[in-house]
């Protein structure tokens, strides 16, 4: 066996350069290359992420309630090795001596916020400050604070019975409210002044926080020791919120996956091939290795040694590129990822090696097996033919390990189950219509003399083997044109979501005697019609299950809402579940947000008790809707029926697209000073650059794969040009023109480029449909340009390289094809 | 001790076909002496190559012993007779065998490659030089011809000091000159390197250099 080894590492090089291991090599290279620069991407955007939505929070973990926590949680944390800061938050007047302004105040301790930046500058814009707390008896406030109060630095304004001095701007803190929506202003100040305000007293409304950040470990052990927490105290985790951050990046991850998961599947069935002809190209070797000498365990040294040194350069390779590749698609995707990224973990790497080992040694153990248990006697036969029929259990066991690995690897195991079952299907099929080809045309009679009709009695002899590779051939194009669908109609989906008629202005604060006025204001302006939306300033108090007591609704908890009230179902809104409330019913019914629903253990036929405008009512749960929050127009969490919205108090939203906003929008703040403007502009370019890089970004993964494809096409076309040209030798030998040799190998490869490209397009629309619907949430119509172009290409690329691979052996004198063999 | 270097008792074989149980050679008997090349004649189809196979302990028989070198190879596994071969036999192919890829030298070394043996390029070289090919060590297995490359494979097969040489019609695909001048190679070999020649072919004047010629019909010996 070291004797193998050591020849194995031997020869090496020289067999990687013959070409005998070179596309298992090239096809290694390429599968490591696309697996690892996925995974040091995702990698990266995933902790990328986790700091976006920590500093959502401005922690890691946040415990929130609506009564003052108990302090032990902060010494539970100290003794779990967590940092920790508290807030409360409560609305109150910031008075001057001449005006006041309601505001939302911060009480924060010294060591806020624990992620994300807080940025406090003077009043010349120098930043002044980008953690911690006033000092007790400072103030900061937002520049809205400052300009409604007509304050300047170092003023004095006081909350009840509290004097401050205005110390610093806020320009930004990290966690604001999601939402872009934000009523009032906000001022920060030191939690130790909080009592000598006197402002909080029982009943009022105050939310106090922990928060909580360190490693991924201690925040674990800790929130593990929280359970048996008060109901009254909710945990927020950065975790949770980041897997819920931009369905966007979800869906272009969900490609990336894909796509490495299909370059991962031809790369095997690309090394498939090559495997076979390599260990075909190896037979005589090991044959003759055998006659000499040679023992099992030599042959299996020989072997292993040399498929582990691909396994080695290759994936280091692969690792290089991958990691190359990860940097360009990082830079591409600026737009998404704007937080400084940690480096990449050892993740990838390892992850590199072990898929590089699989692909190989699954696609190689049974020509090992074939090769180590050569019978020496062949030499004399002259036999070098591999049967691989007796060593079908072990394909069946390396299928199914490698969808084992693949499935850990991805840990999506219905993505995967979906894969093996259009695989075993497609397999299958194409299968039966190989069978169905060559049993068709061996019932025809051949005369011999024309090219075609020799193209067509090849494929006949050649049997199994033309099967394969209409197999292989309709594999590999299937994943392509899934993939490639799948490419276009994601980045067409992104584009279509900021399409121009995205609105760029939020209006609200709109007040009924407004809406005329206004309408007729733009429609003077720019022809513009607004659409208003009632805006019900509520608080949901409780809920209840009919015929059921002591239902837990552990996560609703009293909360401010805004409420609309609405005929038809909004444009961007979709029912999910329950109905819609028909014309004329005067039923006091509810719509809610599906999540926001399922977070708050809702369901349809629940009674929800709200208070606004001073009533308190209560209302049906009939419908649950998903929302569209892309749309850029007024949403919301829960939607009354007219019976129970139309007599309530309230003011109008509306979002409006305007060309040449600036200019249109200062000449309104004029006329209409009381409604409040948001300008959208700079969100929707940030969105809009966002889905541009990562529409490149997935233009690169396709190339990847695409690559691969070809490969592996090549791999089958190249997998039994030995035995074409030791035929094309005896064809010339025996007179055949090379205009019949070239029309007979024309017609084999276009026969069964045809059929396997029929097929491959025919699969790749139901496959297609499934990954859309299940997996991106986009709804599928087939791509005909696409299917036509891939079809086109399937056939044309089939027919080019076939011909190329044998043109040489059709043009070279006969008598070097003879020497050669 | 008796000088036999190679003694078959009783040698029969089978193997299936789709016409049923086919007998390929039947109860054959034959010992070779040290030093006394034999050859084995018959027409096609007779059984030349299975007796050469079996003999050389690259296949098995159905029933009857090999006594081969003073192992009794058919009661050994594969890996063990892979000794011996390695070690003590060699053999020349009528189709030659070289590794299309591989330099002329490349291919005399791989027997010495398999056993481990240090000094495998010197005594590949040397081998060449018994052929008489040094000057073609660089060149590519195809780029010989049919006879250089006939006797690159001798060479091969000489390069372990085998004690017994299996020879399956070595000048079965070569013209008249070339055909000649590789017998004269072979039976030089007897004396070059003290080894024996077992030699199959078709050519009755070939086989009558050997000190004994057993002829086959029908897979028995006549
Ligand atoms: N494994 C096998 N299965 C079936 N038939 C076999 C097998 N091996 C050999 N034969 C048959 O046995 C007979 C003897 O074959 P063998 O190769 O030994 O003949 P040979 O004397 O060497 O012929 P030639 O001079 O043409 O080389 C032939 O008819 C051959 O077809
Ligand atoms: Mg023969």
């Amino acid at each position: 066996m070291i004797r193998g080894i050591l020849y194995g590492l031997k020869k090496f090089w020289s067999e990687v350069f013959s070409g005998d291991l070179l596309i298992l090599f090239l096809s290694i290279v390429l599968a490591v290359t696309s697996i690892s620069s996925v995974g040091f991407l995702g990698d990266r955007l995933k902790s990328s992420m986790q700091m976006q939505a920590s500093s959502i929070l401005g922690a890691d973990l946040v415990l929130r309630s609506a009564s003052k926590i108990d302090s032990k949680y902060l010494d539970l944390a100290a003794a779990n090795d967590l940092d920790s800061a508290e807030m409360s938050t409560f609305l109150s007047m910031v008075i001057t001596e001449d005006d006041n302004l309601l505001t939302s105040i911060k009480a924060v301790t010294a060591s806020y916020p624990l992620r994300g930046e807080l940025k406090i500058v003077n009043s010349q814009g120098t930043k002044i400050k980008h953690f911690g707390s006033p000092e007790p008896g400072n103030i900061w406030i937002e520049r809205k604070v400052l300009e409604t109060l007509e304050l300047m630095e170092l003023d004095k304004v006081s909350i009840g019975n509290k004097n401050f001095i205005v110390e610093g701007i806020i320009e930004d803190y990290p966690d604001r409210n999601s939402s872009f929506v934000g009523f009032y202003p906000i001022a920060i100040v030191n939690i130790n002044d909080v009592d000598a305000m006197g402002v909080i007293q029982t009943g009022s409304r105050v939310v106090y926080r922990n928060l909580f950040s360190g490693t991924q470990d201690n925040l674990e052990r800790f929130e593990k020791s929280l359970e048996g927490m008060p109901a009254n105290i909710r945990v927020q985790n950065a975790l949770d919120i980041g897997d819920n951050l931009g369905e966007d990046i979800a869906n272009s991850t969900t490609f990336f996956n894909l796509a490495s998961l299909f370059t991962i599947i031809i790369s095997v069935i690309a090394s498939m091939m090559a495997v076979r002809r390599y260990a075909s190209r190896n037979l005589l070797h090991t044959s003759l290795m055998k006659v000499f000498g040679a023992s099992k365990l030599f042959i299996l040294g020989h072997q292993i040694m040399q498929l582990t040194l691909v396994a080695i350069f290759a994936s280091s390779l692969g690792l290089i590129f991958g990691y190359g590749l990860q940097h360009l698609l990082l830079s591409t995707l600026q737009g998404i990822i704007n937080a400084d990224l940690p480096p990449p973990s050892s993740r990838p790497v390892i992850l590199g090696f072990i898929t590089a080992a699989f692909v190989i040694f699954a696609t190689a153990s049974p020509y090992i097996k074939i090769l180590s248990e050569t019978e020496p006697i062949r030499i004399l036969r002259n036999d070098f033919n591999i049967k691989l029929s007796s060593n079908l259990m072990i394909y069946l066991v390396a299928f199914f390990t490698m969808f084992g690995f693949l499935g850990a690897l991805f840990q999506d195991i219905k993505l995967i189950i979906y894969i093996v079952i259009s695989l075993i299907l497609v397999t299958f099929s194409l299968y039966l219509i190989g069978r169905l080809l060559i049993y068709g045309l061996s019932s025809m009679k051949f005369s011999y003399g024309t090219g075609w009709k020799l193209g067509l009695k090849n494929i006949v002899q050649r049997g199994n083997d033309s099967i394969l590779q209409v197999i292989i051939f309709g594999l590999s194009l299937l994943f392509l044109v899934v993939l490639a669908e799948t490419r276009t109609d994601l980045v067409d989906s992104w584009t279509e979501t900021l399409d121009e008629d995205t609105p760029n202005y939020f209006l609200f604060n709109i007040q009924q005697y407004n809406l005329d006025p206004i309408s007729n204001y733009f429609k003077d302006q720019g022809n513009v019609v607004p659409d208003f939306t009632p805006l019900i300033r509520g608080r949901l108090l409780s809920a209840a299950r009919p015929g059921s007591e002591d239902i837990n609704f552990d996560n609703l908890m009293e909360r401010e809402a805004n409420l609309t009230w609405q005929n038809q179902l909004p444009l961007s809104n979709s029912l999910v579940e329950g109905e819609w409330w028909t014309n004329g019913n005067e039923v006091a019914e509810v719509s809610i947000d599906r999540e926001i629903a399922e977070s708050m253990n809702l369901m349809i036929g629940d009674e929800l008790i709200f208070s606004a405008g001073g009533k308190t009512f209560s209302v049906t749960v009939s419908s649950f809707r998903e929302i569209e929050w892309q749309s850029f127009s007024p949403n919301f969490f829960f939607i009354l029926s007219p019976a129970a919205g139309r007599e309530l108090p309230n003011s109008y939203i509306t979002s409006i697209k305007l060309e040449n906003s600036q200019k249109f929008m200062n000449n309104f703040t004029n006329r209409f000073p009381t409604i409040t403007s948001v300008n959208l502009e700079a969100i929707i370019e940030q969105g809009k650059s966002s889905l541009a890089s990562a529409s490149l970004a997935v233009q690169y993964i396709f190339f990847l794969t695409f690559i691969a494809g070809i490969l592996a096409l090549i791999a089958s076309v190249y997998s039994n040009r030995d035995q074409r040209t030791k035929e094309t030798a005896i064809m010339h030998a025996i007179g055949a023109s090379r205009a019949l040799i070239f029309k007979s190998a024309a017609s084999e490869f276009l026969i069964l480029g045809l059929l396997s490209a029929t097929t491959a397009i025919i699969f790749s629309i139901a496959l297609s449909s499934v990954i859309f619907i299940q997996f991106l949430d986009l709804i599928y119509s087939p791509n005909l340009l696409i299917l036509g172009l891939s079809y086109l290409f399937g056939i044309g690329f089939i027919f080019i390289a076939g011909v190329i691979s044998i043109r040489k052996s059709i043009y070279a004198s006969p008598m070097i094809t003879l020497r050669d063999s | 001790m008796s000088n036999l270097i190679l003694e078959v008792k009783n040698i029969t074989k089978e193997v299936n076909s789709p016409e049923g149980l086919l007998t390929i050679v039947k109860d054959i008997n034959l010992s070779v002496e040290q030093g006394k090349p034999v050859s084995l004649v018959g027409p096609s189809g007779s059984g030349k190559t299975t007796l050469l196979a079996i003999m050389a302990g690259l296949d098995l028989p159905t029933t009857g012993t090999v006594r081969l070198l003073g192992s009794q190879i058919t009661s050994l596994d594969e890996d063990k007779r892979a000794q011996i071969r390695g070690k003590d036999v060699g053999f020349v192919f009528q189709s030659f065998h070289l590794m299309p890829r591989l330099t002329a030298l490349d291919n005399v070394m791989l027997p010495l490659e398999i056993s481990g043996d240090p000094q495998s390029t010197d005594k590949a070289y040397e081998a060449l030089k018994q052929v008489g090919l040094s000057k073609r060590a660089k060149h590519f297995a195809t780029q010989l011809s049919g006879g250089e490359k006939q006797r690159v494979a001798i060479a091969r097969s000489i390069v372990n000091k085998p004690k017994i040489l299996f020879a399956d019609e070595p000048t079965g695909n070569l013209d008249k000159k070339s055909s000649s001048s590789i017998t004269d190679l072979i039976f030089s070999l007897n004396e070059l390197i003290q080894t024996t020649l077992v030699l199959v072919t078709h050519d009755l004047s070939l086989a009558e250099k050997c000190d004994e010629v057993y002829e086959l019909s029908e897979g028995q010996l006549l």
